[in-house]
This record gives C-alpha cells, sequence and structure tokens, in this order.
C-alpha cells in the first residue's frame, strides 16, 4: 500500500512539458476593459462597421452581467476584469505570403509544441495530414493546406480572414448557436474576442483531413478570447481538433472562448479537444482559467455532432459543450475524460437539447481526480414536448485516487414528452483493490497496473479520438496522473 | 389597497406580520431568543428566488400568490377527524389541527413513550427540550426552516425512553383545516432514545379544497446510538393543500433510520428530507412514492450527508405521472473526508403516462473521501410495450395490464414498508389511483 501510494504520487506529480515562454516581439492593447478596447481591437483588424456594431452591443450587454460564481462548484479570487490586455499579436510586417517570412522564433515554438507549420506528415508512424490553424495570444499566425482544401470547396481560415472574405456566412452564422445574450462569458467573448479558427465544408463534401485548430498563449497577463465557427452543410463530413498549451506563469490568465457548429441535414460534425493549458504548479498558483462556451447544433434531419474531450489542464475548467437536437433523427455524443489534480478544479459537462423526433444522444463522462483536486460533472438532458421517441444515455464515472479530492455529479434531467427513455448511472469509487491485486498477481508492477486501469477506465473515451490525438492523449494522461496509484 | 403595498413582497409581509406578533407567541427565554433568530436569519435569506438552485423545479411564488396570514381557523370536529382513520391499524394517535397539538388523554405508556405539547411540557423536561429544539434543523439552511422556527405556535414532542419497544405504532395526524388563505406551520420533535425501538406514522391531511392553505411542517428527529426508528410519511387526503415538509434526522452510532415518503394529494409538495449519519455503523433507508394526477406537482428533495466512516444509505424512489403534473426528484449523497468506507445508494425511476406530464431529476453525488462505493442510478420512461404485449397475449386486457404492470412498479417500495396495515392501505389507494 505505502508504495502504491509512492507511485500514486509520483504519477500524480508529473511536470508540465509545455511550461516555456517564447519571446516574441508582441503589439498589445492598452491593460483593461472599455468601448475603447473594443474599437481598438476592431480597427487593428479593420472590420467592418457591422462587426464593431455588434461587439460594442455585447460589450454593453455584458456590463448589465454577474459572473456566474453561485452554482459551479468552483472557488476562485474574483478576477479582476480590468487587469487584463484583451489583445496580444507578434508583430509582423506585412501581410505573410509563404511560410519563410514567419517569425523564425515562431515556427520553433509551435516546432518545440510538437506541431508542424510545414506541410509534411505529421507524427512519426502515422501517415495522415492536419491541416492546422494555430493561433497565438490573440491572432491566427498560419492555416496549413489552405489551397489543397480549397480545390473541394471547404473554407478553412482564421476568423478574422473569414470576417473578410465571407462576410455573408460569419454574419449568418456567428451567434445563432451561442448568442452573446447566452452567458456571462460569451458576452465578453462576443465583445473582445480577437480571432479564431472558421471553416465551412460545402453540401456532399467529405473533409480529406483532420481539421485543427492549435491555440497557444504567450504574452504575460493577456486574456484568450477566440471564436470557432464551423459550418458543416447537407451531407459533409469534418473532423475537428483543438489543442492548447501555455507558459508557465504565477499570475492567473483568463481564456474565455466560444465554439459554434452547424450541422445541416445529413451532415456530421466530430470535434475533439485535447485541453492541456498550464494547470498551476502544486500549491495552485498560477494556472488557465478556463471558461468555455461550445454549442453545437443539428440543425437537419439525420445529422450528427460528436464532442470528444480529455482535459487535463487549467487551474480552473468551465466548460459544457452542447447539443441542440433540431433535426428529426438526429444524433448527439458527448465523450469526456476529465483529470483533475494537486488544486486544480474542474466543472464541466454537456447539455442535449431533445427537440426534433426520433433524435438520440449519448453522454460518457470519465472523471479522475487526484491530489487536492475538485472534479465535477454537470449535465443536462432536456426532453422537449413533441421530441417523441428521444432517447439517452448517460454515464458518469469518477474515480478517487486520494483521501484528499473530491468527485462530484449533478445531473440535471428535464422530461417533457412521454415517449422518452433516458437513463443515468453514475458511480464514484476508488481503483478496486481487486483489480489491482489481479494485475499484480500477472506480475505487473503497481504503477503499470494502475496507469492500466485508468486507461481501460477511459477508453471509452479515447477510442473516440482520432488517431493522432489518442496517442497524445493517452500520453497526456499518464504524465497528468504520473505517481497518483494507490 | 394601496399601490405601495402591493409592491410590498410576499416575503416581507411575512416578516412585518411575526414582528407584530412576536412577544405574543409562547416559549421559554431560550425559545423566545431562538425564534427572534430564526427571524432574523429568514430576514436574511427571503423567500427562494426564482434562480435558486434549491428551488429550481419548484418556484414558490405561487404558493404567496393570496394574502396569507399566520392567523388559522378553530380546529375541526372530532367527528371530521376520524374520517382521516386508516383501516385496520392499532396506532397510538396524536393531532396536531393548523399547527395546535392535541394529546389524548389515554393511549400512552409514559414508562417507554411521552409525548407533550409546548404547554404541557413539565419543567423537569424543559432544559432537555431547549438542549435539542432547534439544533438540527437549522434556520440559516433553509428559509422555510427559519419561518417554521420564528412562527410555530405549538411544538409536538415525542420522547422515546431508552431501551423501550413499542408495541403499537404512533400515528401522527397533521390536519390543516383551510377555509382561511392561512400560513401554517406545525413542528415536531421525536427524540429516540438509546437502543429503543419506534414505528410512526405521519400523515398529512386537509379538511377542503378551495381554499388554497399553505403548510410549512418541520420535523427533528433524534435517532440516539443503536436506536431504531421507522418513519412514514403519507400524504393522502390532502387535495388542496400547498406543503413543504421538511423532516430533519440525526443518528448516532448504529442506529438505524428507515422513511418512507408516499403522495398521493396535495397540489403543490414540496418534500425535504435531510439526514445526518453521525456516528459510524448507520444504517439510512430512504424510499419514496408518487403518482401524481391533474396538475399536481410533487417535489422530493433529499440528503444523506454521511461524516463518519462504515456507514450505508439506500435511496429508493419512485413515480408515476399522469395528466399535466409534475415531479421532482432531487437526491443528493454528500461524503464529507473523514467518511471513508461510506457505501451510498440512490435509484429514481419514473413513469411518464402523458404527454403533458413533466419529470425533473437531479441526483446528486459530493464526495471528498476516496474509500467509498457511492452510484446512482435514474431512469425515465414508460410502460415496457413488450411485458404489455405478453400479457395480453394471455387474455388480460390493455387497462388491467397497464394496471398491473403499474403495481408493480409502485411495489419496489410499497414491499419494504413494515406496518401491515399501512402496507394494505397503500396497495388499495394505489389500486383506487391508478384505476383512474
Amino acid at each position: 500500500m505505502a508504495k502504491e501510494n509512492q507511485i500514486l504520487e509520483e504519477i500524480t506529480g508529473g511536470e508540465y512539458k509545455y511550461g516555456f515562454s517564447t519571446d516574441i516581439e508582441t503589439e498589445t492593447a492598452a491593460i483593461g476593459l472599455s468601448e475603447d478596447t473594443i474599437r481598438f481591437i476592431s480597427n487593428k483588424k479593420q472590420e467592418p462597421s457591422w462587426m464593431l456594431e455588434a461587439r460594442l452591443k455585447a460589450y454593453r450587454y455584458w456590463l448589465t452581467l454577474e459572473e456566474p460564481k453561485h452554482w459551479p462548484h468552483l472557488s476562485y479570487p474574483t478576477i479582476n476584469y480590468q487587469d487584463i490586455i484583451y489583445y496580444a499579436a507578434p508583430k509582423k510586417q506585412q501581410q505573410l505570403s509563404s511560410l519563410n517570412e514567419v517569425d523564425p522564433e515562431l515556427l520553433r515554438t509551435f516546432e518545440k509544441l510538437g506541431i508542424s507549420l510545414e506541410e509534411q506528415k505529421r507524427l512519426s508512424g502515422v501517415q495522415s495530414t492536419i491541416a492546422i490553424d494555430a493561433v497565438i495570444d490573440s491572432v491566427s499566425v498560419k492555416t496549413t493546406f489552405k489551397e489543397t482544401l480549397a480545390e473541394k470547396g471547404i473554407i478553412f481560415c482564421s476568423f478574422s480572414e473569414a470576417v473578410q472574405e465571407h462576410p455573408e456566412l460569419v454574419k449568418q452564422y456567428m451567434g445563432s448557436m451561442v448568442p452573446y445574450t447566452d452567458n456571462f462569458f460569451a458576452a465578453l467573448n462576443a465583445a473582445v474576442f480577437s480571432d479564431g479558427s472558421f471553416c465551412y465544408i460545402p453540401k456532399g463534401v467529405r473533409c480529406p483531413m483532420e481539421l485543427s485548430t492549435y491555440f497557444r498563449i504567450n504574452t504575460s497577463g493577456t486574456g484568450q478570447f477566440e471564436r470557432t465557427l464551423i459550418i458543416a452543410d447537407e451531407g459533409s463530413y469534418v473532423s475537428y481538433l483543438e489543442g492548447c498549451t501555455a507558459p508557465m506563469r504565477d499570475e492567473n490568465q483568463l481564456h474565455a472562448a466560444v465554439v459554434e457548429i452547424v450541422a445541416q441535414k445529413n451532415a456530421e460534425v466530430k470535434y475533439s479537444t485535447v485541453q492541456n493549458w498550464y494547470p498551476g504548479d502544486k500549491n495552485g498558483k498560477g494556472g488557465i482559467y478556463n471558461f468555455v462556451t461550445k454549442r453545437g447544433i443539428c440543425a437537419g434531419d439525420n445529422s450528427k455532432i460528436s464532442w470528444t474531450q480529455v482535459e487535463t489542464g487549467s487551474a480552473i475548467t468551465w466548460k459544457y459543450p452542447s447539443v441542440i437536437l433540431k433535426g428529426n433523427n438526429s444524433v448527439g455524443e458527448f465523450y469526456s475524460v476529465a483529470v483533475t489534480n494537486n488544486k486544480q478544479q474542474a466543472d464541466t459537462g454537456t447539455k442535449m437539447t431533445h427537440l426534433g423526433k426520433n433524435t438520440r444522444s449519448t453522454i460518457v463522462s470519465k472523471g479522475i481526480s487526484a491530489g487536492f483536486s475538485n472534479n465535477s460533472y454537470r449535465g443536462l438532458v432536456r426532453i422537449a414536448k413533441g421530441a417523441s421517441n428521444a432517447r439517452n444515455h448517460s454515464q458518469c464515472d469518477s474515480l478517487l485516487m486520494s483521501d484528499t479530492c473530491g468527485a462530484h455529479t449533478f445531473p440535471y434531467i428535464e422530461i417533457k414528452d412521454k415517449s422518452a427513455i433516458v437513463e443515468h448511472e453514475a458511480t464514484t469509487s476508488k481503483i478496486g483493490e481487486d483489480q489491482l491485486f489481479y494485475c499484480r498477481q500477472r506480475g505487473i508492477d503497481a504503477e503499470k497496473a494502475v496507469a492500466l486501469i485508468v486507461n481501460g477506465y477511459c477508453k471509452e473515451v479515447l477510442n473516440q479520438l482520432p488517431m493522432e490525438f489518442a496517442v497524445e492523449a493517452q500520453k497526456l494522461l499518464a504524465v497528468s496522473l504520473e505517481g497518483s496509484v494507490g | 389597497m394601496t399601490n405601495i403595498a402591493e409592491k410590498i413582497s410576499p416575503g416581507d409581509k411575512l416578516i412585518a406580520e411575526l414582528e407584530l406578533n412576536q412577544d405574543s407567541l409562547t416559549g421559554s427565554d431560550v425559545i423566545r431568543s431562538t425564534r427572534r433568530n430564526a427571524l432574523k436569519s429568514f430576514s436574511k435569506q427571503g423567500l427562494p428566488a426564482r434562480k435558486s438552485e434549491e428551488y429550481k423545479y419548484s418556484p414558490v411564488n405561487r404558493l404567496f400568490q393570496k394574502e396569507l396570514s399566520f392567523v388559522t381557523a378553530s380546529p375541526v370536529s372530532d367527528e371530521k377527524e376520524n374520517s382521516f382513520a386508516l383501516a385496520g391499524l392499532d396506532a397510538s394517535v396524536i393531532r396536531i389541527l393548523n399547527g395546535v397539538v392535541h394529546i389524548p388523554v389515554s393511549g400512552f405508556d409514559s414508562a417507554t413513550c411521552a409525548a407533550w405539547s409546548l404547554k404541557s411540557l413539565p419543567k423537569e423536561e424543559l432544559s432537555f427540550f431547549e438542549n435539542h429544539f432547534a439544533h438540527y434543523a437549522l434556520p440559516d439552511t433553509d428559509p422555510f426552516i427559519a419561518l417554521n422556527t420564528a412562527a410555530f405556535q405549538d411544538v409536538l414532542i415525542i420522547k422515546i425512553a431508552d431501551g423501550a419497544a413499542l408495541a403499537k405504532p404512533i400515528l401522527i395526524q397533521n390536519i390543516t383545516d383551510s377555509t382561511h388563505a392561512s400560513f401554517t406551520q406545525p413542528r415536531i420533535f421525536i427524540h429516540v432514545g438509546k437502543n429503543a425501538s419506534v414505528e410512526i406514522i405521519e400523515q398529512f391531511a386537509s379538511t377542503k379544497k378551495e381554499y388554497a392553505t399553505v403548510c410549512n411542517a418541520v420535523s427533528e428527529i433524534v435517532v440516539e446510538s443503536g436506536a431504531k426508528a421507522l418513519f412514514y410519511k403519507l400524504q393522502n387526503d390532502c387535495a388542496g393543500l400547498q406543503l413543504i415538509s421538511t423532516t430533519q434526522v440525526y443518528q448516532h452510532h448504529d442506529s438505524h433510520f428507515d422513511t418512507h415518503t408516499v403522495t398521493f394529494s396535495g397540489s403543490w409538495t414540496r418534500n425535504n428530507l435531510n439526514i445526518v449519519p453521525d456516528g459510524e455503523h448507520c444504517e439510512t433507508h430512504l424510499n419514496g412514492l408518487f403518482i401524481l394526477n391533474e396538475e399536481q406537482h410533487t417535489d422530493n428533495h433529499t440528503l444523506v450527508d454521511h461524516r463518519k466512516p462504515n456507514c450505508e444509505s439506500n435511496q429508493l424512489y419512485r413515480g408515476i405521472l399522469k395528466n399535466k403534473s409534475t415531479g421532482v426528484f432531487n437526491g443528493k449523497i454528500y461524503v464529507r473526508p473523514d467518511a471513508q468506507k461510506t457505501n451510498a445508494y440512490q435509484s429514481s425511476k419514473n413513469m411518464l403516462l402523458s404527454d403533458d406530464a413533466s419529470m425533473y431529476t437531479k441526483p446528486q453525488l459530493e464526495i471528498y473521501a476516496d474509500d467509498v462505493k457511492c452510484s446512482h442510478g435514474s431512469s425515465t420512461g414508460q410502460i415496457d410495450e413488450e411485458a404489455l404485449f405478453y400479457l395480453r397475449a394471455r387474455g388480460i386486457s390493455a387497462d388491467s395490464a397497464r394496471i398491473l404492470l403499474m403495481q408493480a412498479f409502485a411495489k419496489d417500495v410499497v414491499n419494504t414498508i413494515r406496518i401491515e396495515p399501512l402496507r394494505k392501505e397503500i396497495e388499495l389507494l394505489i389500486e383506487k389511483r391508478l384505476a383512474n
């Protein structure tokens, strides 16, 4: 037992690998938030006036809101919204036309993160290509494979570019899933968002490669507010990946993003996240406050949206990727592994809103808490009146790795249609002595046995990830939990 | 009424009325000071707001649409009371009428069990009572506990002696005479002595349907070490009643508490059932059954707060919803850091029989200890078509088959009722309710 505890501690004591910061020349907005800040951002991005208007409207609304602190199972000091830099961008001389013009320091940063901005095969041993939109601080620095994708009619570019080049699509869809009135952080994002990714898959096109956004916070004292919009037109398919890291800093940095997805008739969108923001040190100093609003709508019949997330980073995670099942026969899925260690806090889950007929949703949430952390699942399943034959199955399991951590479940189930069948199951336990014994009896040492059991515990979720991500996620799990087996 | 008066919120009105009446309310100095503190606590909390997480699915504003007064009607006649009797049940009966306790002269064996109203409480028992009263149901935790503690007219005090095993169950009839739009505050305190064993039934009833009376009942139950208490709550014959019923239980080590909450009538019902097993090797069972029709609203809120190691709790709730009824189940299991080796289970299953009915479920786990086994399962659906087919293939009519299946569904809970006449009565009531 003592040895197992030691191994547990070792596993949970893993260091954060991406904690370096890069010295890039950046230009930033003045500290604080006011209408001038918003005008500054809008002006920097040379946005059309409708965009500025939308931002100001959101800002004025945000001023009337209160930070949602009463319901999440989180505790953190009050955030001073006037003490954040809302815009930071690597300085660039002129419009970039090729990769050679990208600041070499920036390229090195991404190389260090294991992300290549050159259009080449990624990850040894895995033969596949991924198109990447790399976002550093407030702006997108490079989008790869744009031309290859354009041949199929796929638009994949930074959000700012989309505002300039495809204003009709942006106007039509932006804010339709997550309006600025949705919540405190969505309103803040709508006012000050700086960049993000935009993606449009035309009718009947199956996107030939994984699309990916890589987010990196670099500059000290800044907040990151990006916005992603994915539109899958009729009969299309896309698999989208999102990754993120940040330097180790003593201060808490704010990340408030919005992701919106539309799936039209027969379309399918698969959105995978490996969230690895800096979680703070062992004593809970520093780390990212991650307040994210993600929502997708299955607008057409037979459409499908699937969220998969592996959450290992951030000091605080507040995130509920949701699906609105509007089209008949549409399908929503949510697969999540959330690991918290040391003093991390996570309040995460999903919302499935069933509106159409014969809609189905599946929720699989696996929480692992270690150290002094608190890990909560909070989810909502709502079956509206008239959503006949809706079906939901939810499973939320929690694994406790220490006697000082907490694991919580807050499922909300609201049913207004008699033909609905909704099931919810949740369990909380620690790793079974018998399971450990079984492994050890077969000559597997305690540490490996725990890794094996945890991996098996998360398998259902990890299996949903695209291959490259699954490899990364498995490694990440091992690092996050290094030493936490008992 | 002037415009200004209309703007005063119902909560403020209640506070004003209570402040006026503070001096006329009963109690010793200690109890008076408890009342005053409770009133302060209520003033601070106010009635639960629309956004209150605890009252999310049961907004209370509809209860206070009519102007309510703490002044109640005169007690109902004996003849009327008898109509609430349970057939075949031999029990010692105590009545609470509009919050005032009526203790019969006979029916209690004083060596094993004593029952008093606040006024009849002997002087030598006062310090015992003061040491317990309002120590478990804390006014700061809920505005309705605060209101009751500030405004109660009387308290039913039951004391079961150490080691006593009561032969007969105790039946508490909590009756509201709803000829006024009044706001009644029945209060009960039960102390189960060491190694004692007792069965208690609390029955809620109201006399009229037309007036929307609100009843805010609070019970505190202390189960001493090694004791065993069975507590049944039957909400029947109270069609027009709007009820907030809080039961606060405190368990000492090696004790056993078993409770059933059965809700058939009542236009709006909120049951707060909070149990604190605060000693090792406690066993706790919470069972609930509701069958709702028309526009009934029933909210079962449970909290099991595990504070010590090696305890076990079990929750089993079943609901059947018809017409435009609304059901809520919000069950919370809380395991504190010290409460290692806790086994806590929760199961909530519901049947929706109408497109206009709604069911809200929120089974919560909050766990701070690692060596525990906790789980909850919840499902909502309708009658299994295959089971229906099985019965119909055997010549049973569709209606009978449906009723049979619903009875079987309710049986999960009914079968755990240990008092035979009560179980039979409830089975009958189920049959009647399902047949409609």
